[in-house]
């Protein structure tokens, strides 16, 4: 007997005349909070439910599979539901990938952790937290947006592989002003996690804030040409993505990187600290805690860079089987381990450098490598001095910066990645505000 | 012929008026938006093919907004029997007064707001497409995007992939209240070619163009044009060189200009940052922002782009805001919410990325007007500079008016001639009213481009288009 709308397609998957498909059903209540100066804007309740369906078609001769997907609305008619597979499977045919396999049958992974808990207690954390930090009257909290979801999603594919699991996901995106009588600066921060962690979430805004009444302080940068420049915050986290992005199947696969196993992915007389990055199922706090990606594989624990030598890539099923790989998955969350200085002995060795805490948008292209970003707030050690600038921008170039880049032995967590505490990347190009 | 509208919102049609009805009762304001919207994502590539009906404008849902006792609170859904629109009222009241509870606990205080307004309006718009993606010819599309990627590679020296992408969408939406019945269906597409190969230096360049509009399917077969200019840009980009950092004279051409727009002052001029004191632009209006050759309009109805809408999200009819007229900061856009909260007329700019996302005030088609120059003037006229092509990305400094573009290529100018020298990436920077105190020559033509998004800082996704004409100013480079 039909009992809901997944065993509806499910069944209707199974009689149709297609080499493989896989279904998702994606349930997420999600509440949501704006406030203006901690007083309620607006509230939100989000409840949704969808499925997606992919149906994979082979070619005659076997050689090649093509697939097409779909979102189908649980409002959706039986009617709907048989048009949908259909074009579907009409669809599949019209595109040929050299042929590759849908996940096996597997044992279902464990819970990972903080899916036990709910939306309303994760909520309650947040709004408590943000209407209980200590603001004055020139450094203060201006608006802030909380969403919070709970979200439960069930996989089946052809093969059996079967896999549901709940996971919560939070985000919250804080505006603090400092102002100094007229001049008033504006700083701004998403922070993505699982659940709420207050005291950590306090201690960033305090730091926030105080990076606000320091811009107030900044004078137009006025470093010039080469130098380097230190990372202490979650803009780091793109410097290190550009190494988890050279290993990834799909950028292999389409020679857009060339970074092979075995490989000394710094060069092979590396001046600075080697990278060693691993791909985990599980990290305590992170919003992207589920055992199974979105097509079904494991996720599992490995490293995809070790002390600067390319071990294990990632990624989806299709481009893994090209570059012949028998197990992978794509990743979720990440860990890089720390250097072999600490913080205090990095910036000791460190001379002349620019620490940069606020970007407009601070980007690491990995394809091309590219490093830029406007500079909002930075502080310029030089001298045995340090001064407070703001305005310009760094560039500079990734492929060149693994050679000689340092980090610290200490690492901090932003919600889904662990990353060294400070990043010093040597001799950036930086455009100063009186060139 | 018309896109027609969704036969599925006409059938809800009636049961939803009935859950605003029984929400009335217990709310001082009721008002339903539901979206029925189907598409299609295609990716053509010598490594992958792919076929997707689904992309970021693809959405069947409603969101419901209630006002009670100042505070405004909505609930989305997409579970929905028009057969029970009783039982939903009490879910949808249910989920709101759970969230009341708990800001009850926490002691939160609230954001006191008027009632919007409800005048009575009727509204159903069709608009005009060849094609609609539902039902259009996929084969035949994913046979000429082959094509497009094949012929790209034969052409384009040491290029590793060409990339063909197409995006269809067919929107339908519904805004309802006691007193509104507003319909509209319309089609918008974009695509685009991408090219990457490896430089002289190692890295990897990548090159892209596209076309969009407000229009269907057929709006894909463009890329003819744009895919044969793909081989000479790749081959100035893998012998392009750093920039020497310093200020310039530059011309940014159309798809910079729009970056140049949307960021400057696109973002600049989002009233829903008003109400928070968050822009700069507040204590600006009447105020001169840019030279006497600065125009800047921002509305659904500037251009028939992949933004065309006939009324937003909450109900108020598109519209056309002059923000700039030449050079003094004339006003801004506005959500409806907002606008009740700033004493001022909405604008028609109130957008949700999907049913399941609040409104913000977001840009649509955000234009810097023509003038009267040719290009080759603006270049005869610069001694040393750039001509700028191409966008990357840009990033929006509401409160301190500072603009960061990333742009693809410069092409170097010496003496009033372009040397053939290419300079790749560059970072434009600086403060907006110096740049667009700046801008000097502005050429006859303009074009507006479709194929971006635009987020609201780092989220909340939604199409935008923007552009303009040749421009000369002056600017930081790095």
């Amino acid at each position: 007997m039909i009992v809901n709308t997944f065993e509806l397609i499910k069944e209707k998957l199974e009689a149709l005349d297609c080499e493989a498909w896989e279904l998702a059903e994606t349930c997420e209540e999600r509440w949501e909070f704006y406030f203006i100066r901690h007083r309620l804007d607006q509230n939100r309740a989000v409840n949704t439910r969808e499925y997606e369906v992919r149906v994979y078609k082979k070619s005659d001769d076997g050689q090649f599979i093509g697939s097409a997907a779909d979102r189908i609305s649980p409002t959706a008619s039986p009617e709907d539901i048989d048009r949908v597979l259909e074009k579907l499977l009409y669809q599949a045919g019209l595109v040929k990938n050299p042929y590759y396999t849908i996940t096996q049958k597997q044992e279902t992974p464990e819970a990972a952790s903080g899916s036990g808990t709910g939306v309303r207690e994760i909520a309650g954390d947040y709004i408590r937290t943000l209407a209980g930090i200590e603001e004055s009257d020139t450094a203060y909290i201006n608006s802030y947006e909380i969403f919070v979801s709970g979200i439960r999603r069930h996989f089946l594919n052809s093969n059996g592989a079967e896999y549901e699991f709940e996971y919560p996901s939070s985000e919250v995106e804080v505006v603090t002003n400092a102002r100094d009588g007229s001049h008033e600066i504006e700083l701004h921060r998403i922070y993505h996690s699982g659940t709420c962690d207050p005291e950590r979430l306090k201690a960033d805004i305090v730091k926030v804030m105080q990076y606000g009444e320091d811009r107030l302080k900044a004078v137009p940068s006025p470093v010039n040409g080469r130098c380097s420049v230190l990372l202490s915050t979650s803009d780091a986290v793109p410097v290190y993505m550009y190494f988890a992005d050279k290993m990834h199947a799909d950028y292999v696969f389409r020679r857009i990187s060339d970074w092979k196993k075995g490989d000394p992915v710094q060069g092979s007389d590396a001046e600075g600290d080697l990278v060693t990055i691993e791909a985990v199922a599980d990290l305590p706090g992170s919003s992207t805690n589920y055992p199974a990606d979105s097509e079904g594989s494991i996720i599992y624990d490995r490293y995809l860079v070790r002390d600067g030598i390319a071990q294990d890539y990632c990624g989806s099923r299709q481009f893994s089987q090209y570059l012949g790989l028998e197990k992978s998955s794509l990743i979720s969350n990440i860990k890089v381990s720390g250097g072999k200085l600490t913080e205090e002995e990095l910036r000791a060795e460190a001379g002349e450098y620019l620490e940069i805490v606020e970007f407009s948008d601070f980007q690491v292209d990995s394809m091309s490598g590219d490093i830029a970003g406007e500079i909002r707030l930075g502080y310029w050690h030089h001298d045995g001095e340090v001064t407070v600038v703001t305005g310009g921008s760094v560039s500079g170039s990734m492929n060149e910066a693994v050679r000689d880049m340092r980090f610290c032995k200490e690492t901090v967590r932003y919600n889904n990645r662990v990353i060294p505490a400070v990043t010093l990347l040597k001799n950036m190009r930086i455009t100063g505000v009186s060139v | 012929m018309k896109a027609p509208f969704s036969q599925y919102l006409s059938d809800i049609a009636p049961a939803l008026k009935d859950l605003i009805a029984i929400l009335g009762s217990r709310y001082d304001y009721v008002s339903i938006l539901s979206t029925d919207s189907a598409g299609f994502n295609i990716s053509i590539s010598q490594s992958s093919k792919s076929v997707s009906n689904q992309n970021m404008t693809t959405e069947r849902g409603s969101v419901v907004r209630v006002c009670r006792n100042g505070l405004y609170s909505e609930a989305a859904f997409n579970e929905f029997d028009p057969s029970d629109a009783a039982r939903m009222a009490e879910q949808l009241t249910q989920r709101l007064e759970d969230q009341l509870a708990l800001l009850e606990e926490c002691g939160s205080k609230i954001y006191e707001t008027d009632i919007l307004p409800d005048e009575p309006l009727e509204l159903y718009a069709e608009k005009e497409t060849q094609q609609l993606p539902e039902s259009c010819d996929i084969k035949s599309l994913v046979e000429y995007m082959s094509g497009l990627s094949d012929s790209g590679m034969e052409k384009t020296e040491g290029a590793l992939d060409v990339i063909v992408r197409a995006v269809s969408t067919h929107i339908s939406k519904i805004f309802l209240t006691a007193n509104r019945d507003m319909r509209q269906s319309y089609v918008f597409t974009e695509a685009s070619v991408v090219s990457y190969a490896p430089s002289v230096h190692g890295d990897i360049r990548v090159v892209f163009d596209g076309v969009s509009g407000c229009g269907g399917p057929e709006i894909i077969y463009g890329l003819d044009e744009k895919i044969s200019g793909l081989p000479k840009v790749m081959k100035d980009l893998v012998t392009a060189d750093s920039i020497e950092p310093g200020e310039y004279d530059i011309i940014t051409e159309p798809g910079v200009t729009g970056l140049i727009a949307h960021e400057a002052f696109g973002h600049g001029v989002e009233m829903d940052m008003f109400v928070k004191g968050r822009a700069l632009g507040a204590e600006y209006i009447g105020k001169r922002v840019g030279s006497d050759k600065v125009t800047m309009h921002e509305g659904a109805l500037c251009d028939e782009s992949v933004t065309a809408y006939v009324f937003d999200d909450e109900g108020t009819p598109a519209g056309d805001v002059t923000e700039i007229d030449r050079g003094i900061l004339k006003g801004g856009i506005c959500d409806a919410l907002s606008a009740l909260r700033l004493s001022v007329r909405p604008t028609g700019n109130g957008k949700r990325e999907n049913y399941a996302h609040k409104v913000y005030t977001r840009m649509t088609n955000t234009v810097f007007d023509s003038g009267d120059d040719t290009l080759e003037d603006m270049i005869a006229s610069i001694e040393n500079g750039y001509l700028l092509a191409g966008m990357d990305s840009g990033m929006e400094d509401p409160k301190h008016w500072g603009i960061q573009c990333i742009i693809n290529r410069g092409y170097e100018i010496r003496d009033g001639k372009l040397t053939g020298k290419v300079v790749a990436p560059v970072i434009m920077t600086g403060y907006v009213p110096d740049v667009l105190g700046s801008v000097s020559m502005a050429s006859k033509d303009r074009r507006v481009d479709g194929n971006g998004a635009c987020g609201k800082g780092y989220k909340e996704w939604v199409k935008v288009a923007d552009g303009g004409p040749y421009l000369k100013m002056r600017a930081r480079l790095g």
